[in-house]
């Protein structure tokens, strides 16, 4: 039956469209983290790294200008503007990107469970696609935050310091690599910190679980690589597994020996481990159902 | 599940209908029931819920706060549908009516009351300046303009309930759902938020207050919705249920300058179940059919010109008919 025929009031107000309702998730997500000084001291932890690529890439540009020989002598070193050096930095700020999300999850996800603050989320015009996706977003502009968006200041810079900007026209193929070996980390991580922070709920089981996965299984899997003589115990670190899907990205860049046997397989883990934490996910969520 | 045959029915029955030429129901519960895996959280609810102010009653793990996250849309039900508006309970259009004061009273501690309605406001679809104006319209509602910038954690129990009503209302909901809203507050706290809700009832909005605290509301609430075990009891506006009760007599405590003599002659009416006269003088008296019984009290008084100085009934409080009605459900 029409709600006219009711004889209620119409709703006069010009809403939006629900999925847009994930940005004010977002933006919350993003001023909570932030507010916390641990956080900035991470992230400057993380600019820190930035700025020293950001100084060689000017160091570089200026010897180069004063002295093209050891311009072309710097370039044998993959420290700036190749897709190794651009892989390596974005590898390099994961560091930081796992500390601080370790702690981000309690806050971002955790806290919602934990407080019953999903209740006022559900209560809105959003169901709990809306709110999954937004917590999801939230976590992956922090990873984007801390790997690709300085990944592409320096690319910019590197490319504004050349001879002439030819760099972004010959290097297209880096630039697709740096957004999407980041776009890869923010959706695994983001899928893999929201499943286990909606299941674990407080910053201390939470830091350790995450730890546990990248810090003890990585370490798990070298020893027994070398107990076991095997080198797709290699694959245990997850981190790896993002770094080779994600060098596909840049094109042809070296390759070790055994990496493509070993991307092929981490070509399977890490849709699965996206599955399966996504899975998690949605069984969590529904749970909210259930009353202690 | 087999619904048992209840004698409440005739309480739920009678309480329910709506009369063909009134307004149509805001809120349906059409043979609604909701399982937790083997527990049963509510059980065949045949409800409508009105405007103005409806308690929800009931003890702990009666099924008051499932009943209200089906009608806020937060849970579908396992069996019938719940209608807000027209509107399937859990639809998007269906939450634009409904405004949802949880009892939950945490969430983010470092917000400010102005931020979090904020953001409530932004979630629910308004954009930038729209959703400002709406906050601030419903902090001035709740009274908490001057307050809403400190940080909720700072915040007393009795300004957390009204931010939370605040956000509620940032949609302008024409029904509001409000779980557990007196539950730790103090008494001016308490009077404080019944003026509230007074006012909001006044200006047109239906409420729905869920509480365990039966005192309230009788003079809070326009009707009340009694549940005990998942099912809804009896409902009805407190006298109306309190008249259908005839295995609990009425119990009147009257005082008067001739309580011997009044005694005496009440004794001998059909209607007058037992009288006590006290050694305070008063009389403790238990009736049937109060409506009749007040019409010839009154002219009895006037016939015999009596002093009556107070003339009170001490089991029509809403606690009071919540023990019979829950006695009522025992023996089924």
């Amino acid at each position: 039956m029409a709600i006219e025929t009711l004889g209620y009031r119409g709703w006069s107000g010009a809403l939006r469209w629900p999925w847009l309702a994930c940005w004010p998730i977002v933006r919350t997500g993003l001023w909570l983290v932030l507010r916390r000084k641990v956080f900035w001291l991470l992230l400057a932890l993380g600019l820190f790294n930035f700025l020293l690529h950001f100084a060689i890439i000017y160091t570089k540009a200026t010897i180069s200008v004063e002295n093209p020989r050891a311009g072309r002598f710097l370039d044998n070193f993959r420290v700036t503007g190749t897709g190794e050096a651009y892989l390596d930095f974005m590898f390099a700020q994961g560091t930081v990107t796992m500390l601080l999300l370790a702690f981000a999850g309690s806050i971002l996800v955790g806290g919602d469970y934990q407080q019953g603050g999903l209740v006022f989320y559900l209560s809105r015009r959003i169901d709990r696609r809306h709110y999954v996706l937004g917590k999801l977003l939230a976590i992956a502009a922090i990873v984007l935050m801390i790997t690709t968006a300085p990944a592409l200041a320096l690319f910019l810079e590197y490319g504004m310091l050349s001879s002439s900007l030819d760099y972004f026209l010959e290097n297209p193929r880096i630039l697709l690599g740096i957004v999407g070996y980041g776009l890869l980390m923010a959706a695994v991580l983001s899928l893999l910190l929201g499943a286990i922070a909606s299941w674990v709920h407080r910053a201390v089981p939470l830091v350790m679980i995450w730890a546990g996965i990248f810090v003890l299984l990585p370490v798990l899997g070298e020893n027994l690589r070398h107990v076991r003589d095997n080198r797709l115990w290699r694959l245990l670190s997850l981190w790896r597994d993002l770094r080779m899907l994600g060098k596909s990205f840049f094109g042809s860049l070296r390759v070790e020996r055994d990496e493509p046997e070993l991307a092929y397989w981490a070509a399977w883990i890490v849709p699965a481990v996206c599955l399966v934490c996504l899975l998690l996910l949605v069984r969590r969520v529904r749970a909210v159902e259930v009353v202690k | 599940m087999q619904a048992q045959p209840i004698v409440e029915a005739e309480l739920i029955g009678h309480a329910n209908s709506v009369p063909a030429s009134g307004p149509p129901p805001l809120v349906e519960f059409r043979g609604v029931s909701k399982w937790y895996g083997p527990v049963i959280g509510v059980n065949e609810v045949d409800l409508e819920l009105g405007s103005g102010i409806t308690g929800l009653l009931g003890a702990n793990g009666a099924g008051k706060t499932t009943l209200i996250k089906l009608l806020a849309g937060q849970l579908r039900p396992c069996l019938g549908e719940v209608v807000v508006c027209g509107k399937r309970a859990w639809s998007a259009s269906a939450k634009s009516h409904v405004g949802y004061c949880p009892d939950a009273d945490v969430f983010y501690e470092e917000m400010s009351g102005r931020r979090f309605v904020l953001t409530m406001a932004r979630l629910h679809g308004f954009s930038g300046r729209d959703a400002r104006d709406r906050t601030e319209r419903a902090l001035a509602e709740v009274g908490m303009s001057d307050r809403a910038d400190r940080r909720l954690r700072g915040y007393s129990k009795g300004m957390r309930q009204r931010i939370k009503l605040a956000q509620a209302l940032v949609h302008e909901p024409d029904i509001l759902v409000v779980d557990e809203p007196l539950n730790g507050i103090d008494p001016v706290g308490r009077r404080e938020l019944m003026d509230l809700f007074r006012g909001l009832a006044e200006r047109g909005k239906s409420l729905l207050v869920s509480s365990h605290i039966l005192d309230e509301m009788d003079t809070l609430a326009d009707r009340v919705v009694f549940m005990g075990r998942g099912r809804v009891l009896a409902c009805g506006t407190l006298r109306e249920i309190r008249d259908m009760l005839d295995n609990h007599p009425l119990h009147l405590r009257i005082t008067s300058d001739r309580a011997r003599d009044l005694a005496a002659r009440l004794v001998q009416w059909d209607l007058v179940r037992g009288v006590e006269l006290r050694q305070t003088g008063d009389l403790a008296v238990q009736i049937h059919r109060p409506n009749e019984f007040f019409r010839r009290f009154g002219d009895l008084v006037l016939d015999e010109g009596l002093e009556i100085e107070r003339l009170q009934t001490t089991d029509a409080s809403a606690g009071a008919i919540f023990d019979y009605v829950t006695q009522e459900a025992r023996k089924i």
